[in-house]
């Protein structure tokens, strides 16, 4: 499978360097021989210098034979120049373009069309305001996704100590918190190690559990985990960019009493001319005085996310200091993210994960129809659809020639959400939602393969 | 500012007012009350006046070049008294006053949609004067749809140019080509609705001479009566609903009217003013319902219903028929109706009054300051729906406020001065220039004005104007800087 990758950016270098291990023929072309380097030494890749915009660089890079065409530098005018011709040259070739402008954003029906045809377009702006969202649904939670649209989700949320399934052995956990409740534990993070866990496994205090169920019964296993945490209701938003006017725009609604601190007058103008009910205030986040005027310590939740990654961790670190509840900074740089945690942030957000993981769905082989990283990129849980003449379908779950560190969580039949046990056996057309490790994904794909179809 | 040009454009306006003459005329030739004369001989006199200013000032140069904003300003204000003035011939030559400041108060509370009248038996006078007394609140009622939704927005007179984009007809760029393309849009509107409500009142048994007058009054909302008793002389449950919806209909914006016609319903539904001015209609009906029926003014609820909400469709939009004297109604429901008096109808319909889009703002914006205390920080906006309300409509708006409460002010005080008692003179102030009609006190809904003395009359008349030009208009003619080259 070839891909050819656009840019050597920060996405560009960890898609590269994903594929790279998954076995995956990659190039990557980019203008900077300074980035290209830094990719082929951490990377099995190719890399091509020239401008991915160039039909002859892309004719050069083999564009014609390649699978899949990214385009994610950060220019969106390059990105679409560059589908543009590799459309031309190629016309099968799936190509995903990352656009953040909503100058482009606003007509996506004309860039999926004909002409330009990109298959997909990769907002990251978009995925981290709706990231922001899902965390502010579920409070306390450390990390949610969504399955089957929307209809299953994925929740990390670490476990207080007065829990009831606190000494539970998975295999009993049903009956703790009541069979009617389809729930399975995914993934335990102990000590800052990611576990797939066995039925024998036992819950321990301090855990984080991902857990996977119906939407619809999301609220009844919280209560029943011991998870009582006040909806969030009144919220800063730090940053008045395209990320924060989004998030604002999405919380302006009568539920939520927003406030949107931004330090520009112009931008605060336009933001106050477009939204109705949050409030913009005029002002630097790390000014103290308007933090405590805005009662910083009622706050819920503090979202800072300025373009200025070190603006947003010191105004998350002040707030939190001031007594905001929890804060969720929004990180560009992968190198901070380990440090986000132990200094006291609740959350990280991340244009470039979100735009490297919404890419990787569509990269996958076989019929797999979304993934998503867990805990940094530790494991992934992988959604895909159990073809008829797949080597799975028929057998019970225990059955299947899984490796070890996979599990299938549960899946969608038809319209139900089917929580499955030991004996459940798959019928095809199931949509299934699978974890994994992150070593263990080949075997995992090369399993749901259907023998016929082949790249 | 290009003198010849304005008076040769108020010549034209005057000449047509003399060729609406015709309708009178025709109807006292019909009846043969003895009006035809009066009216035939007004009718050439305003026609040869204005023919002749027509004429005279013609100046082929001028008309190729665009309006300004002054000339624009003056013709509106000068025009306005100009229709009063001949408006008020046929009344001087048929001998229904015997002053000249009665034939002017009657004309111009006709043109001005006022509906105060110094007539004291109005069936005394000839069918003839009396359509010509009805017609003139029609003509100023097609003379303030133009006005407030093509010219003000325009010229941005006191927060007026909120609606200069959101009416219909062509960029709003060129004064003339706009007002012309506006107007005839506007009108068949109004025509429509006009003819619909004459129909409606002569299913109801009101002959077509009733049914017309009334729906001049109506439509305009000025509030001409042909009867001495008003609407209540009909007496029937009908013509009372029929006036009072359409009452409700004419307080509305004009454009939104034209848009519903136009199949887009929701744009009407959306307006934020349009929603505000039906909730206070409906809040206000249903107060002042359980107030008269609690303190038995009426026997049954469904009286109540009628007349109250005859009386709040009439007060609030400023037209000023009555069916019932709210003299007599408990102290809230006057104090309901007096504030109605100051809010009046919406921007852009025939209603006087502030409007309640100015209301709307002012209250907004009075929020903003107190949002203002607890978010020092905050930068927001007024909006109206959707879209900013910029500040230099919320200072026009501002200004027109305190230009109008301070006329007010100032006119009463005149009133009082000629001897008229307190009360009076604030409600007789507050019905002129708010262009309602009857007021309280010595000027009710069952008294006129024809007892007042002449200088209250004379101020009064002016108050009509300030009042329907939205005051800048007129009062700009006052200021020196105004008339300089």
């Amino acid at each position: 499978m070839r891909v050819i990758i656009i840019g050597a950016g920060e996405v560009g270098f960890h898609i590269a360097q994903r594929l790279a291990v998954e076995n995956k023929e990659v190039i990557v072309i980019d203008k900077s021989a300074e980035a290209l380097r830094k990719v082929a030494e951490t990377s099995d890749v190719q890399t091509i210098q020239g401008s991915g915009s160039s039909p002859e660089v892309l004719e050069d890079a083999g564009v014609a034979d390649a699978d899949i065409f990214l385009a994610v530098t950060d220019s969106d005018e390059i990105n679409l120049l560059s589908c543009f011709f590799a459309n031309m040259l190629s016309g099968n070739v799936t190509k995903l373009a990352r656009i953040r402008g909503s100058i482009y954003t606003n007509y996506q029906h004309l860039l999926t069309g004909e002409g330009v045809g990109i298959t997909k377009i990769i907002n990251p702006d978009e995925e981290v305001v709706n990231s922001v969202l899902r965390l502010m649904s579920v409070p306390g939670a450390v990390e949610i996704n969504e399955f089957a649209n929307g209809k299953i989700r994925l929740i990390g949320i670490s476990l207080p100590e007065e829990s009831p399934v606190v000494g539970t052995q998975l295999i009993h956990l049903r009956d703790k918190i009541g069979d009617e409740l389809g729930i399975v534990i995914a993934a335990l993070v102990r000590d800052d190690q990611l576990v797939i866990p066995s039925g024998l496994d036992v819950i321990r205090k301090g855990d984080v559990v991902y857990f996977v169920c119906d939407i619809r019964d999301q609220e009844d296993i919280l209560k029943r985990l011991g998870i009582l945490a006040e909806p969030v209701k009144e919220v800063l938003i730090i940053g008045g960019g395209n990320i924060g006017y989004k998030l604002a725009k999405a919380l302006d609604n009568k539920f939520y009493h927003t406030r949107l601190l931004e330090n520009r007058q112009k931008r605060c103008e336009y933001l106050s001319e477009r939204l109705d009910r949050p409030i913009v205030l005029m002002g630097d986040s790390t000014d103290q005085d308007i933090l405590r005027e805005e009662n910083i310590k009622d706050m819920d939740m503090v979202i800072a996310v300025t373009g200025d990654e070190e603006t947003n961790i010191l105004s998350c670190l002040l707030a939190k200091s001031l007594g905001a509840k929890s804060t969720v900074t929004r990180v560009n740089n992968f190198g901070y993210m380990p440090l986000i945690k132990p200094i006291g942030i609740d959350y990280v957000v991340c244009p470039r994960q979100s735009a490297i993981n919404s890419l990787l769905h569509f990269i996958r082989r076989g019929k797999i129809i979304s993934s998503v990283s867990i805990k940094g990129e530790e494991a992934e849980a992988l959604e895909a659809i159990a073809l008829e003449n797949s080597p799975i379908v028929g057998k019970a779950i225990k059955d299947l020639d899984f490796p070890r560190g996979c599990l299938v969580l549960c899946f969608q039949r038809g319209d139900e959400v089917v929580i499955p046990r030991g004996d459940t056996v798959i019928e095809p057309l199931d949509q299934l939602i699978i974890i994994s490790t992150r070593q263990n994904i080949p075997k995992v794909e090369k399993v749901l393969t259907t023998k016929v179809e082949f790249f | 500012m290009r003198w010849k040009y304005v008076l040769h454009i108020i010549g034209a306006l005057v000449a047509c007012i003399g060729m609406t003459m015709i309708f009178p005329l025709a109807w006292g030739l019909y009846y043969c009350d003895g009006t035809a004369v009066p009216i035939g001989l007004s009718m050439v006199i305003t026609m040869v006046a204005g023919g002749l200013l027509f004429l005279f000032f013609r100046d082929p140069e001028a008309s190729k070049s665009a309006m300004s904003h002054r000339e624009g300003m003056a013709i509106v204000a000068l025009g306005w008294f100009a229709a009063g003035a001949f408006g008020g011939l046929p009344f001087y030559f048929g001998g229904t006053f015997e002053t000249v400041v009665d034939c002017v108060f009657e004309s111009l509370s006709g043109f001005t949609t006022t509906g105060s009248s110094v007539l004291t038996n109005i069936e005394a006078v000839p069918r003839g004067i009396l359509f010509w007394r009805s017609l003139t609140h029609w003509l100023g009622g097609m003379g303030i749809i133009v006005l407030s939704l093509a010219i003000l927005p325009f010229l941005g007179v006191g927060g007026m140019q909120l609606y200069r984009a959101e009416v219909p007809g062509p960029a709003p760029d060129k004064l003339k080509p706009r007002i012309k393309d506006t107007a005839l849009t506007l009108w068949k509107v109004y025509l429509l609705f006009s003819a619909l409500e004459t129909v409606l009142l002569m299913f109801g048994g009101m002959d077509v001479f009733d049914a017309l007058c009334h729906t001049f009054g109506t439509m305009a909302t000025g509030g001409f009566s042909t009867r001495n008793m008003s609407v209540a002389a009909f007496d029937s449950v009908y013509i009372d609903y029929v006036i009072t919806v359409f009452m409700l209909i004419a307080g509305v914006n004009f454009s939104l009217h034209y848009l519903l016609l136009k199949w887009r319903p929701s744009v009407m539904i959306k307006d934020p003013e349009f929603r505000v001015f039906v909730g206070m209609a409906v809040v206000f009906i249903i107060v002042i319902t359980i107030a008269v029926y609690g303190r038995g003014n009426y026997d049954s609820a469904a009286d109540s219903i009628r007349y109250t909400s005859f009386q709040v469709a009439s007060i609030l939009t400023t037209t000023g028929f009555a069916s019932a004297d709210y003299e007599l109604w408990p102290g809230i429901a006057q104090a309901i109706l007096l504030f109605c008096m100051f809010v009046g109808g919406c921007a852009g319909s025939t209603g006087g009054g502030m409007k309640v889009m100015r209301i709307m703002l002012l209250l907004k914006q009075s929020y903003q300051e107190l949002f203002r205390l607890i978010h020092p920080r905050s930068v927001s906006h007024v909006k109206m729906g959707k879209t900013v309300v910029q500040d230099d409509v919320i200072s026009g708006v501002w200004g027109f406020f305190i230009l109008w409460i301070g006329l007010l002010v100032l006119a009463a005080f005149i009133v009082a001065g000629s001897g008229v008692d307190v009360v009076t003179s604030f409600a007789a102030a507050l019905a002129c220039i708010g262009n309602i009609g009857p007021g309280i006190g010595g000027v009710g809904p069952t008294d006129n004005f024809a007892w007042l003395p002449d200088t209250a009359k004379w101020m009064l008349t002016f108050c009509m104007v300030l009042g329907r030009l939205e005051i800048y208009t007129v009062l700009i003619l006052f200021v020196p800087e105004f008339w300089r080259k």
